[in-house]
């Protein structure tokens, strides 16, 4: 009866595959709220390059041979780093690319603050000089840590569920792996 | 016999068992090779996405030293209009027609600029600058337009005080046309002049040279290359204004 085993996991895995845990949730929410940003940003500034390149400029940090391609290039990177997170292909890259770019940015914005600069991040379009009464420092480096947060979350767990890196011949794919590894250490 | 037909049947179901695990582990890695397949199928076109966008921005962004310009237009000075070309000093005025903070500027200095340009006390050279949006554009190429027909300063100024909220959709062509036209220009050509976007590629140069020259908000006044300190209050105080003027020699 025991070396029948194998033969009811596979049903067990087929059970299995098509419930989900709580990590799944979590990581396809930090996928779509990461990847949503990204690809909003970047969206809204591809277009109009010269103002994102300004963006770029007035954070004072690169010099202007550097920081206008920066602003040219950027909105396109994150609408690439946006599209791979939101369909789940290679999650782990796009992890960490997002969660890279989330760092830089709260390095940025950290360091405008500090050198007591007026500027807008212009993360999602616009930026360039403000009132300094109108700087919102302080909320733009909370915004951006909770979508490294979703970055680092996704690196830890990818969770691949509700991904194209799920995707497969119906449910053969890497879950039965993992979940009969999970069977396995249940029986262990 | 009962002992061995039990164990040979239950021999040919671990084989069985066996095979089909066999099966089912050949079935997974012809699936995760096809999953990786279509993974990079739709990575593809996404990174196409990417490299075309960059390339196309950073192309996009150049100078053009084979664009038409308005002939007032000077090379030289990032393709900016000059006003008296000899005189000194030198008012660099980047502005763009939609932004509010380009008409305080006007209010208060306006009339100082144009008495400047109309009467060769210094050298004035406009930038028309467009990141605010596509109707920036538009009268970015209408105001080259109204250089060409020798009264950009008159279109200037109308359009100052006729500014309209940002990005309204106020000022579409036939507007555009129509506040020429009230700022005293030829109907015909200046009409054909603004609807075929005959200086849009000039109105691109001016933004890369912006870019370059490292401007970063409109107005964005120098005096002899070197910017009026926007916290001064010069921007929108006449008197701060033409105390900063005399001191740099305007008489």
């Amino acid at each position: 009866m025991a070396k029948s085993a194998p033969l009811y996991t596979s049903v067990a895995v087929n059970f299995r595959a098509r419930t989900f845990s709580g990590t799944d949730v979590i990581a396809l929410l930090a996928r779509l709220v990461l990847g949503g940003a990204l690809l909003l940003a970047g969206g809204l500034k591809a277009l109009h390059p010269y103002q994102a390149a300004a963006a770029v400029r007035a954070y004072e940090i690169l010099p202007i041979s550097l920081a206008n391609p920066l602003g040219y290039a950027l909105p396109w990177v994150e609408i690439g780093v946006g599209l791979i997170l939101v369909l789940g292909l290679f999650i782990r890259i796009g992890a960490l690319l997002g969660a890279l770019m989330m760092l830089i940015f709260i390095i940025g914005v950290g360091s405008a603050w500090a050198r007591g600069l007026s500027i807008d991040c212009g993360c999602f379009g616009g930026g360039g000089a403000v009132d300094p009464s109108k700087t919102a420092y302080a909320s733009e480096i909370v915004r951006d840590a909770i979508f490294f947060a979703c970055g680092a979350f996704l690196l830890w767990r990818p969770g691949t569920r509700w991904s194209m890196d799920a995707m497969g011949s119906g449910r053969i794919t890497s879950d039965l792996y993992e979940d009969e590894l999970d069977v396995e250490e249940m029986e262990g | 016999m009962a002992e061995e037909s039990k164990e040979s049947r239950s021999q040919a179901r671990l084989a069985a068992a066996a095979e089909r695990k066999a099966l089912a582990e050949a079935a997974a890695k012809k699936a995760r090779r096809s999953r990786m397949l279509v993974s990079l199928a739709v990575v593809a076109p996404i990174l196409l996405v990417v490299i075309v966008g960059v390339s196309i921005s950073l192309v996009k962004t150049k100078v053009d030293s084979t664009v038409t310009a308005p002939s007032i237009a000077s090379k030289a000075d990032g393709y900016g209009l000059v006003f008296n070309a000899s005189a000194k000093p030198q008012i660099d005025v980047w502005e763009d027609f939609q932004c509010p903070a380009c008409k305080n500027f006007e209010d208060a200095n306006g009339a100082t600029v144009h008495t400047l340009a109309t009467t060769g006390k210094a050298r004035v050279v406009f930038h028309s600058l467009s990141f605010l949006g596509a109707e920036s554009v538009i009268l970015a190429n209408a105001g080259a337009c109204a250089a060409d027909e020798g009264k950009f300063l008159q279109f200037h100024d109308y359009l100052y005080k006729n500014q309209k909220p940002e990005n309204s959709a106020y000022w579409g062509l036939n507007r555009v046309t129509a506040a020429g036209v009230a700022a005293g220009l030829p109907k015909k050509s200046f009409t054909e002049c603004v609807k075929s976007g005959k200086f849009a590629k000039w109105v691109e140069n001016i933004a890369a040279d912006g870019a370059k020259a490292n401007i970063n908000q409109t107005p964005t006044v120098l005096i002899n290359g070197k910017e009026i300190d926007r916290n001064s209050g010069a921007y929108i105080d006449s008197s701060l204004f033409n105390k900063a003027l005399a001191d740099a020699g305007v008489k």
